[in-house]
């Protein structure tokens, strides 16, 4: 794998460095914040949840295993979850509107220097096996925390067949990705 | 449209259990179950990193977007009253004068019975220095410092002690290179703190630390 400039930090953040916290934040918010950004699409929301991401990062950085994958994979694993959370509990069910307005939104940004551009490739290969609107649901539903429910009602299709389709299609994904 | 009667729901199979919780497609109950599990079973961690390690290749989706420095707000969660960085040069060169002026040092053998406890500077049980421990003890103007537990640092470096009062920059106290130090000080302040950082033999040349913060505890008396 590629050279990764997040795990050493997060080694020296494992034994209290504040230094090294520091650095990381300099180097990673802005990622972090475009991640919290697209899934609460709302900037107050974000600046907030940014700072919970960074007070759990101080706490659990004695977790991450550079054996087990990149630090800023780990880093937007953390967001991620604590943003998707957060968008639950905010409303269990979004609007219609509201989630064809995030679908909308998926279009790719400029890569970012800090993930293996290997990886992106990759999986964007990957995603071009699956149906397009399975992949674009996938996307949806990773790229911006869209719900099962968000997805049935944007494709039209009953919950359970999301379920059935997202579910398959993530097995061919991984099928695709472990050749 | 909600039918929550389809058996995934009640058995899932925990791959794909990983993937739509890494996916995040699962609804907050069924991530709150997911996440209650993490914690105990290794089995599905495991496929949790997998799938992340699988999806990260759409992390390049993700447009960087410019963040506040959030870093003072952090900092005062985290490490309450200490270390919050200077409001401005004032401040700063304040406290920093203030515990340059009271932190005068000097290296003597260790003498008469402890006295009284201000901190004890432990390591986190999860780290690889687990069983490290110094400990801070005050009386007639003597602080003292003594390593209770664990090694001194390896060969070529050295445990610098440093005191942290808030809104300052650290200021050294000494070098922690045998199993006590010994200062005059005229009274340790409550809610300041004590931090040891690794750093090349003969210690930090910036007069900040320059090696990992190791050990951190503030002073309560």
């Amino acid at each position: 794998m590629e050279q990764d400039p997040i795990a050493p930090l997060l080694l020296q953040i494992a034994s209290q460095d504040r230094v090294a916290f520091r650095s990381l934040y300099s180097g990673a918010s802005a990622k972090l914040m475009g991640v919290l950004l697209r899934i609460l699409g709302n900037r107050a929301e974000a600046e907030d949840a940014l700072q919970e991401v960074f007070t759990r990062v101080w706490l659990r950085a004695n977790r991450f295993d550079a054996e087990k994958g990149r630090g800023m994979t780990w880093l937007i694993a953390i967001a991620r979850n604590l943003a998707i959370d957060r968008l639950r509990a905010r409303h269990d069910t979004v609007d219609d509107e509201d989630a064809m307005a995030a679908v909308a939104d998926t279009t790719p940004r400029a890569e970012t220097r800090l993930i293996a551009q290997g990886e992106a490739r990759r999986i964007n290969d990957c995603f071009s096996t699956l149906e397009p609107d399975r992949a674009d649901a996938l996307r949806g539903a990773y790229l911006t925390g869209l719900s099962y429910i968000d997805l049935a009602a944007r494709h039209g299709v009953p919950l359970n067949t999301m379920r059935t389709w997202l579910r398959r299609s993530l097995a061919r994904l991984k099928e695709c990705m472990e050749t | 449209m909600t039918d929550t009667s389809d058996p995934d729901f009640i058995l899932p199979d925990d791959d794909a259990l990983a993937a739509e919780y890494v996916l995040g497609a699962l609804d907050l109950a069924e991530r709150a179950s997911v996440e209650a599990r993490l914690k105990t079973d290794a089995g599905l961690a495991a496929l949790v990193v997998a799938w992340q390690n699988i999806m990260s290749g759409l992390n390049d989706d993700y447009a960087e977007a410019p963040a506040p420095n959030l870093m003072p707000q952090i900092e005062a969660r985290l490490f309450p009253v200490a270390t919050k960085p200077a409001r401005n040069w004032l401040g700063w060169l304040a406290g920093a004068a203030v515990a340059a002026a009271v932190a005068l040092v000097f290296v003597l053998p260790q003498t008469g019975p402890p006295a009284q406890l201000v901190a004890t500077l432990a390591a986190d049980p999860a780290s690889d220095i687990a069983d490290l421990i110094y400990e801070a003890r005050y009386g007639e103007g003597e602080l003292t410092i003594t390593r209770l537990a664990g090694a001194a640092a390896p060969a070529g470096q050295v445990h610098q002690l440093w005191i942290i009062a808030p809104d300052a920059a650290p200021v050294s106290l000494g070098l922690l290179d045998g199993t006590a130090l010994t200062l005059t000080y005229p009274a340790p302040t409550p809610g300041w703190t004590l931090a040891v950082s690794v750093e090349p033999a003969g210690g930090s040349t910036t007069g900040a630390p320059t090696g990992p913060v190791i050990l951190a505890a503030q002073i309560a008396i």
